[in-house]
């Protein structure tokens, strides 16, 4: 199976602090990977690069396209999407209105089927359809971000920590429709700091320390290893904990 | 002071404060979009005042020429831009709209300014002439600079305004114009009059501002340009290129610019540099506005309107000065209701 995004001797560097150094990733279609590892690490600086968020020393082809040069927006139109971190939703404007703009690239007729899909996946979007997105609560707003970003039809959906400060029971339901995207044909790349969770769900995985990724392999046998298993499978339930 | 004094003040105040209005909404939605604040606002007033006033009396207007010159550079920066993966449809893209529609209007400018043609082809051909500069000068000027500070962006549009001020000055001379009315005849309704010129500020203003609402609610690119105010990274993410919502900003700015210009010049004579001053009047009704409330900015420019109009009546030599303390107030309450504003990272 060739690989959908594939990711080679990466290097991104904010001013000379290199934050992330040759990292080499591959996703293939129908896939979760996941990349785990300590806040700090460099995992949403790698996402935000491999979006064109920040210039990236190295390689990275989607879709057997060099992506060298395209803009964000023409990696969003070749099908590339990325929930960030921090959602980045359009406050002032309603859940649909952000829906629909996240189908701003895409043939209005198309667009609809998309929303009534979107609908579909988050119901809770449909009841708050008329509901300004700044007023949504935090598990609703992670909804609207991954819905937004589905709506651009992605071939492949990067989600940067969607668990992140989210009620347990919210935390399921996202994990829960994260598989069903695989199922539905996309490829998901997710960056968590709930590592236990994340390795649950994800075919491969990559473990990031300082910038570099110090393991990589299946998900099953990463969630098997022992020093994982210590330092972030370990850290993961104090860190639990704290929140 | 009488009554039908004070009603002639208000409605020469609201007539003003319409104008205002216009030009303050355009401020808002330009900041908003692209972080500009729209110095060369008065330019585009001038611009299509006297482009029109010139077309009017059978002159030649330099802008024509301008359009094509600016757009000549807004390909040359289109292909630079793009020189590492040029392809064919780029650049016929780039050159129809830079350089081939520049050209015609150009040519038709040329043809109609030899035989004083009527008041709606003056009014179409200023504006598609000025619509253009705007959309070109956003290329040129502020698209290369579109991710650097709002303080390099305020420089750009100073040095902006400077030069098409003295662009100005070439084109038209030192002489002030004066237009024809773009609807002539008047009414009287009790002690006041109306002229058809004030209805037309009055009728335009009103279908401009609903326009633009209906704009925003309701289309794709309307919604599109809010989104890119509210947040720009989100707005690329969803594929929303910025350059398009600031080509849109820069395009209702300077139609809007020129559109208010054709609208005084029949009421008032213009002189090159008058239309800084009038987008002063509008950037203050714009921060009273904050910069983002488009209501509030609105309401901000008909009072302004409003104040200018009687204080031109108690003391015309202060007029300027009393509606510019205007702004003391509302910077001190507005310092006070949000301490500590950080500049926008990104």
């Amino acid at each position: 199976m060739s690989a959908l995004l594939s990711v080679t001797d990466a290097h991104v560097a904010y001013g000379k602090v290199e934050a992330v150094r040759s990292v080499a990733l591959d996703v293939g279609e129908n896939q979760i990977v996941t990349i785990v590892g300590a806040n700090g690490a460099g995992k949403t600086t790698l996402l935000s690069a491999i979006m064109g968020i920040l210039p990236l020393k190295g390689r990275v082809s989607f879709a057997g396209r060099d992506l060298a040069r395209l803009d964000i927006e023409d990696r969003v139109a070749m099908g590339l999407g990325l929930v960030p971190e921090h959602r980045e939703l359009f406050v002032t404007m309603n859940v649909e209105d952000n829906l629909e703009l996240g189908a701003f690239r895409i043939e209005r007729s198309k667009a609809k089927a998309s929303m009534e899909q979107v609908y579909a996946l988050f119901p809770r979007l449909k009841e708050r359809r008329k509901q300004l997105a700044g007023t949504l609560s935090g598990g609703e707003q992670q909804m609207l971000a991954m819905g937004r970003a589905l709506m651009g039809a992605p071939k492949l959906l990067m989600l940067d920590e969607p668990s992140l400060g989210l009620a347990p029971i919210i935390v399921a339901d996202i994990f829960r429709i994260i598989t069903e995207l695989r199922a539905s044909g996309v490829s998901v790349l997710l960056v968590e700091q709930n590592a236990q969770a994340a390795l649950k769900i994800a075919d491969q995985a990559y473990v990031m320390e300082l910038g570099e990724f110090v393991l990589s392999g299946k998900a099953s046998d990463i969630a098997a290893n022992e020093r994982v298993a210590a330092s972030y499978l370990g850290f993961q339930h104090e860190g639990e904990s704290a929140i | 002071m009488n009554t039908t004094i004070m009603l002639f003040l208000l409605q020469d105040g609201i007539t003003n404060g319409a104008i205002y209005a216009l030009l303050g909404l355009a401020l808002v939605l330009v900041f908003a979009v692209t972080r500009v604040i729209l110095i060369p606002q008065g330019e585009f007033v001038t611009y299509g005042a006297l482009t029109y006033a010139s077309l009017a009396s059978g002159q030649m207007p330099g802008t024509a020429k301008l359009a094509l010159a600016m757009g000549i550079g807004a390909c040359a920066f289109d292909l630079f831009a793009a020189r590492k993966a040029l392809h064919g449809r780029l650049i016929v893209r780039s050159v129809l709209a830079n350089i081939v529609l520049p050209a015609i209007v150009l040519a038709l400018t040329i043809y109609f300014a030899a035989q004083k043609p009527p008041v709606a082809v003056c009014i179409a051909l200023s504006l598609v002439i000025v619509a253009m500069i705007g959309l070109y000068l956003y290329r040129i000027a502020f698209q290369p600079l579109a991710h650097t500070s709002v303080l390099v962006l305020l420089i750009a549009s100073v040095g902006v305004h400077l030069a098409l001020q003295g662009l100005g000055l070439l084109f038209f001379g030192a002489e002030g114009q004066r237009g024809p009315a773009v609807l002539s005849g008047a009414f009287s309704a009790g002690s006041l009059r109306f002229t058809g010129q004030s209805l037309t500020v009055y009728g335009i203003t009103i279908a401009f501002i609903v326009g633009l609402w209906l704009f925003f609610g309701l289309t794709l690119y309307g919604k599109a340009l809010r989104a890119t105010a509210v947040n720009r990274l989100g707005a690329r993410l969803a594929g929303i290129r910025t350059t398009l919502s600031g080509q849109i900003a820069f395009l209702l700015a300077s139609v809007i610019g020129a559109l208010s210009g054709i609208m005084i010049v029949p009421i008032t004579t213009l002189y090159y540099d008058s239309g800084f001053l009038i987008g002063l009047k509008g950037f203050v009704a714009a921060i009273i506005g904050g910069l983002v409330s488009y209501p509030l900015t609105a309401v901000a420019a008909l009072f302004v309107g409003i104040v200018e109009a009687f204080s031109s009546f108690y003391a015309s030599n202060y007029k300027e000065v009393i509606v510019f303390m205007l702004l003391i107030p509302v910077l001190l309450l507005r310092s006070l209701a949000a301490p500590a504003v950080e500049e926008e990272k990104d």
